[in-house]
């Protein structure tokens, strides 16, 4: 018989054999299952948070924060440096000449959540452009915040998450009252975990006088080089202009990276343990089997056939079980909304996840097996005949 | 004990059997013991703070500046023996990844409120009389190589007026009593970095403040606040145990996190090792009958069985929580954790019992109600 069709027939007669071997193959299964499962919602946090920060990201659109920032948090413009901001070269200009140009001071703001713990949200005090650098931001309750006057908009997720956020609410915040007077649609994106006021109105409350960054609109891709080169040769401003993707980097790559590796942390010792586990469990599969693998090889069959069924019993395991986990992962925390430190974002177990989760399960499923295999290649025939 | 070599003899039957179930456990239990320990540290930390601290901070939230002319007020509440301004903040020192965090502070009163803080007197004084002083925690001053008598230069975000780096003499040298991993401080005059900064004049993050009896802290907290409501500088007064707590609920739901992980991975094993000690008795039915046969009552061939699970289960728990216990302070930089309470071990080793009565259960009933003739009759 060819190699293949030897193979083939193996794995055929090994798989229909796993009926008779439901303890050890229970253990590969659950094993592999409970990695995978813990694995892929773990990354789906990661995930999550990298999809909240990306949103969003335009390649006509810049940031401008000081020099030397390491993240908007520290980051402080004076008035006269966002003025010069505003007229720079190569922002692009409505019809009557506005630019498409805003600045943000913010702060956060300590509220209670519905379920009584306290959380932070983003209060942000935005410039009349802001609707024109972030059209994303639609309202789809009540109406937008006016200038000079102690309104906010809140988003979806502050309404749902957070006490006191609804239209005609009132919080106190600096020795006055604001007013809730709107509230604007997610888009799954930063915006989402803050209310919005206007920015003299919050600076003058906040006893600011600089702002946080500014955010322009270019008039092509092209255009950003002119606009750096302009802002950072000025020698009477210090700032450095960003991308939108460099800002998210900067904001954000801390925080997917830090998910990332208690995600693959955690899962690489569970693996590790599921790894063990496929061992035994196999071994004590191809000892059950050892009668049937010494006839096979005493008739003819060859070596490598007879440790590829043993590798290919491993993985119908441990595959359906990854998607399984996966699938378990999905109905569980999907869609389920994370808030750490006020960044809010949507557990998401994406497509991509699917396939680290069936390369976790080969992986598992081809060192789990190996070991056994070899064993299956190299029981001595008269020994394994024996009774005992 | 006199048992004890049968019960070997039963776990090392199949030595390779036995070792990939203690590596499997091993890591479980190391998993558990890292998870735990990360959970129970963290709320280590909360009753380690000092009852007789509270910290008065902005009502928005702990960012937001109040006027330092707050304290004359804060410092007038009777039950109020001291009260420092902390500013904190931070900056990179030489590297723009070696990042040392700074409080600006009174000397006068901040090292009475921090009495764990063990610093010489003369430096104390020092820092009184140096406008540029600093006391640098033991931790950092080590880490850098830095000596008393020198000058840094440190970057930061908070800007000075002149453009310049915040420069500091350092003075001396602090160390936290039963937590030196955690002097880490630059501790300077809040008057130099007040004058310098660029903006933010005449505010502070936070005043801290030592209170006389620690039973009136919620009230003296109430009275602070009463005398700012309703103005523009609200203040919400907390102590040292609230302030450590809601910073971590802050950051989110650790709790869920860590025992679900927990919970997956011990079902997991529990099924695994239930198996295996199920495979392991069947296969020893005619030893087990043989026992039975020379005199062991069924009674005590079941307890050997069971103590034989007892004794795998807390071996691989022991060396997987040494081993996370080893992790741990590995973790300290991001995570700031320094040491696995004790508390973990004794949870895993209960785990580790229950785990082995458990999966024992099922092949120890079988071995007490195994029958001497019919066990014979198969082999």
């Amino acid at each position: 018989m060819s190699f293949i069709s030897q193979t083939t027939a193996l794995t055929a007669t090994g798989i229909r054999g796993i009926s008779q071997r439901l303890g050890s193959s229970f253990v590969v299964v659950i094993g592999v299952m409970t990695v995978v499962a813990v694995l892929i919602s773990l990354l789906a946090m990661s995930q999550g948070a990298r999809q909240m920060a990306t949103a969003n990201t335009r390649a006509d659109r810049a940031t401008v924060v000081s020099r030397g920032a390491r993240g908007v948090g520290s980051s402080s413009l004076p008035r006269a440096t966002v003025l010069k901001v505003f007229d720079a070269p190569g922002i692009k200009r409505t019809p009557e000449g506005q630019p498409y140009a805003s600045a943000v001071a913010a702060t956060g703001v300590d509220v209670l959540k519905k379920d009584g713990r306290r959380g932070t949200v983003f209060l942000a005090g935005i410039t009349d452009g802001f609707r024109l650098t972030s059209p994303t931001i639609e309202v789809i309750e009540g109406r937008r915040i006016r200038p000079a006057v102690r309104e906010i908009m809140v988003s979806e997720s502050s309404r749902r998450i957070y006490r006191n956020m609804n239209i005609g609410d009132h919080i106190t915040l600096r020795g006055g009252e604001w007013t809730i007077v709107g509230v604007y649609r997610d888009t799954g994106s930063i915006n989402d975990s803050q209310i919005l006021t206007d920015a003299d109105v919050f600076m003058s409350a906040f006893n600011r006088n600089e702002y946080m960054q500014a955010m322009v609109v270019l008039e092509s891709p092209a255009s950003f080089a002119r606009l750096k080169d302009a802002l950072t040769s000025d020698p009477s401003i210090a700032v450095d202009v960003r991308t939108d993707a460099e800002m998210q980097q900067q904001n954000f790559g801390q925080l997917y990276t830090l998910l990332d590796f208690v995600a693959y942390f955690i899962g690489a010792i569970m693996a590790s343990g599921a790894v063990f586990g496929a061992l035994n469990a196999l071994y004590a599969s191809v000892d059950t089997r050892r009668r049937e693998i010494a006839t096979l090889r005493a008739i003819g069959f060859n070596n490598g056939p007879i440790m590829i069924s043993v590798l290919a019993e491993a993985l119908v395991l441990a595959i359906p079980a990854a998607l399984v986990g996966t699938f378990l992962a999905w109905l569980f925390f999907n869609g389920d909304v994370a808030n750490i430190q006020g960044l809010v974002f949507k557990l998401t177990v994406t497509p991509g996840l699917v396939l680290v989760s069936v390369f976790w399960a080969l992986a598992i499923g081809l060192i789990g097996g190996s070991l056994p295999a070899l064993r299956a290649a190299r029981l001595p025939v008269a020994t394994a005949l024996r009774r005992t | 004990m006199k048992f004890l070599p049968l019960v070997l003899a039963g776990m090392l039957r199949k030595r390779g059997r036995a070792l990939l179930m203690l590596l499997q456990m091993v890591s479980a239990f190391m998993l558990f013991g890292v998870l735990q320990g990360f959970n129970s540290g963290l709320k280590e930390v909360i009753a380690r703070t000092h009852a007789d601290r509270i910290y008065v901070a902005s009502a928005v939230s702990l960012g937001d500046p109040l006027p330092v002319s707050h304290e004359s007020r804060i410092e007038s509440v009777p039950g109020i023996t001291q009260v420092s301004a902390r500013q904190q903040f931070g900056g990179t020192y030489k590297l723009p990844n070696q990042f040392i965090p700074i409080a600006a502070i009174e000397a006068k009163t901040f090292f009475e409120i921090y009495d764990e803080i063990v610093v010489a007197k003369d430096q104390l004084e020092a820092l009184g009389r140096t406008r540029t002083g600093a006391i640098v925690g033991s931790e950092t001053m080590k880490k850098h190589g830095m000596k008393v008598g020198d000058h840094i230069s440190i970057n930061s975000p908070v800007q000075r007026a002149d453009g310049r780096a915040w420069e500091f003499d350092i003075v001396g040298s602090y160390t936290i009593e039963d937590q030196p991993e955690n002097s880490v401080l630059i501790v300077t005059n809040f008057d130099y970095v007040n004058e310098g900064r660029r903006t933010g004049r005449d505010t502070v993050l936070m005043f801290v403040a030592k209170i006389a009896n620690p039973a009136q802290a919620t009230e003296i907290g109430l009275k602070i606040d009463n005398l700012f409501a309703n103005s523009s500088n609200e203040t919400h007064t907390q102590n040292e145990s609230e302030l450590a707590q809601s910073q971590i609920q802050r950051v989110g739901d650790i709790d869920f996190v860590v025992h679900g992980v927990v919970a997956a991975v011990f079902f997991a094993l529990l099924l695994a090792t239930g198996a295996l000690m199920m495979q392991s008795v069947r296969e020893r039915v005619p030893e087990l009958a043989v026992l039975k046969t020379v005199g062991f009552t069924d009674e005590r061939v079941m307890v050997l069985i069971l103590l034989e699970s007892i004794v795998f289960c807390v071996l691989a728990a022991t060396i997987g929580l040494l081993l996370a216990k080893m992790i741990l302070p590995l973790a300290r930089q991001a995570v700031g954790v320094p040491n696995m309470p004790a508390v973990v071990f004794y949870m895993g080793i209960g785990f580790a019992v229950l785990l082995a009565l458990i999966s024992g259960a099922v092949p120890a009933w079988r071995g007490l109600k195994l029958k001497v003739v019919d066990a014979l009759a198969d082999a």
